[in-house]
């Protein structure tokens, strides 16, 4: 990759208000984003961290600053995609339906959706249940139909929005190291935004840590841990256990003297951060 | 990169496809279905205590207070027969149903064209959606002399009437599930890119059906009253016809003749919607 590169994404001093100006949602934020990097957005509740990927999704301006994704300002296209955090697929089509929709918009003829879309179904375990309604399936199925659906478009850039926050803890374990996996031989740039820091550090190679209230970045710190990440644990890592102090270090300062730390801690904290607090 | 992936041991893998499993009831299944069985057939011996009764009650009126009152219900069936076997039902049965088929078709057309309209276009929708709830809220009743005057006692007219009072539930139903289309699939579709008339016809439009249909049968059952309605107040044909003139002759055993017939129509109309209903809303169920 070209270390000089034009970045995928930038953003400039980007801010953003909601309720005619009276709710500070994000201030004065700038990143970069380079090709085929994963990045993880990580911050309470509060930050801004949504409303900032739907900015570089194109489905809102911002009121300041300036983002660019891909050289220009950002459209919802097919070089987008996005992945919910409840599945959100339409209801009234199959799961095969589900996935020739975006193909649709994206262009492709009638004759090659079928195709395209069962081999990516296969791609993500479900070429059984190519038929089968999404109510009939699990969350953590519905959840890689959502997943096969932005891969299907073949995005240079995925926006993933807490996509495995509604899942029981096996499933969201099992949905993360296929999404590594894919990662790894895809090389498509990731934006990740979830509050489970444990998530952040397992997953990507940089996160941007965002405070609260309005939402602003704190701190940028690279996550230090060898790739391919799937094939090791690497909870097990010190290099895991140090980042993972040092970041909710900075998320408990956050607190400061008004937020409630409590609040903060049952968003992001393990169970004995918790019990130390109190 | 297919091979790779599906090398993950996914646990939810285990679980079958639907319908794999439809073979072999256990046990508890079992016992639920014979419990269910038992519970249709105290349901149906009551109905049919119901209907005795009923049938039972109408003898009993009848020999107290005497044939104006309550006609012998062998008299009703020995009417009908006559009635249906000379013709006479069956013509006021089809003068009926163009009136009720013309009527409901339009109201039908015109109530979902114009329901996208103004469900899919909210400026459109706000300006007139006062105007359409006044119109709702006016008895169709008081617009009857209106439309003798513009369509005549006739048909036309009897239609116009149909069409007004099955319009605004199917409008009305068609606005509001448009308009209240799922917002997060909204957003879905228009984060991978789709254009307005995509988003439209693709998200919006099938996630309002169920509320449609809500609509199509609700209008459907004012159609059959409406159609009653004019068939009594304007040139007399038809079902309404015939209630009017077996009333106004004391021919109280034709007269439930006809009420005989338009129960069962009315029955088969909305069993057949709300069928259709639950046919298309079938993706509902687990939500």
């Amino acid at each position: 990759m070209n270390a000089i590169a034009e970045p995928l994404i930038s953003l400039r001093n980007v801010g953003k208000s909601f309720a005619e100006g009276r709710v500070r949602a994000i201030d004065d934020i700038s990143f970069d984003v380079q090709p085929g990097e994963f990045v993880s957005l990580v911050g309470p509740s509060g930050c801004g961290k949504t409303t900032l990927l739907r900015i570089i999704n194109g489905l809102i301006v911002p009121d300041e600053g300036e983002v660019r994704v891909m050289g220009k300002p950002p459209q919802p296209g097919p070089d987008l995609a996005m992945v919910f955090q409840s599945a959100r697929l339409l209801p009234w089509r199959t799961v095969r339906g589900n996935i020739e929709f975006v193909l649709a918009l994206r262009g492709l003829q009638r004759s090659e959706r079928a195709d395209r879309a069962d081999a990516l179904l296969e791609a993500v375990g479900l070429k059984d249940f190519t038929g089968a309604y999404p109510h009939q399936l699990s969350g953590g199925m519905q959840q890689r139909v959502g997943l096969a659906r932005a891969l299907a478009v073949e995005p240079k850039l995925l926006l993933m929005d807490e996509p495995f926050a509604a899942l029981d803890a096996m499933t969201r374990e099992v949905l993360r190291h296929e999404l590594l996996q894919l990662w790894w031989l895809r090389k498509t740039a990731i934006v990740f935004v979830t509050h489970d820091l444990d998530e952040a550090i397992l997953l990507s190679q940089r996160i941007v840590l965002l405070r609260p209230r309005p939402g602003r970045v704190d701190q940028i710190v690279d996550v230090p841990l060898p790739q391919p990440r799937w094939q090791t644990n690497p909870r097990t890592l010190p290099e895991f256990a140090a980042l993972h102090e040092h970041l909710w270090a900075r998320i408990q300062g956050m607190a400061g003297d008004s937020a409630e730390i409590g609040e903060l801690a049952s968003l992001l904290g393990n169970p004995a951060d918790r019990a130390k607090l109190r | 990169m297919t091979d790779e992936v599906d090398k993950v041991p996914g646990i939810e893998r285990r679980i079958q496809p639907p319908g794999s499993n439809r073979r072999g009831k256990s046990q508890a299944e079992l016992t639920a279905a014979t419990r269910r069985g038992v519970e249709r057939t105290i349901t149906l011996a009551s109905q049919l205590a119901v209907v005795v009764l009923v049938i039972a009650g109408m003898y009993l009126l009848n020999a107290v207070a005497g044939q104006l009152v309550m006609p012998r219900p062998d008299a009703v069936l020995s009417q009908s027969i006559r009635m249906w076997s000379d013709g006479s039902m069956l013509r006021a049965l089809g003068q009926s149903l163009t009136v009720l088929g013309l009527g409901y078709l339009l109201a039908a057309v015109t109530g979902i064209g114009f329901g996208i309209l103004l469900g899919g276009f909210r400026p459109i929708g706000r300006i007139f959606d006062p105007f359409v709830a006044a119109m709702n809220a006016t008895p169709g009743a008081a617009f009857i002399p209106l439309i003798i005057v513009w369509f005549g006692l006739y048909t036309e007219g009897k239609v116009v009437l149909v069409w007004h009072g099955a319009l605004f539930p199917i409008l009305i139903n068609t606005a509001a599930g448009i308009a209240n289309a799922n917002k997060d699939l909204i957003e879905m579709g228009r984060a991978f890119g789709a254009r307005r008339v995509a988003l439209f016809w693709n998200v919006m439009v099938p996630d309002a059906i169920p509320s449609i249909l809500s609509g199509l049968r609700i209008g459907a059952a004012i159609a059959t009253v409406g159609t009653v309605i004019s068939e009594l107040t304007m040139a007399q044909s038809g079902l309404g016809g015939l209630l009017a003139t077996a009333g106004n002759r004391f021919q109280m055993d034709r007269y439930f003749a006809v009420v005989v017939v338009l129960m069962v129509l009315g029955t088969a109309i909305t069993t057949t919607l709300r069928y259709a209903e639950r046919r298309a809303g079938q993706w509902r169920l687990a939500k």
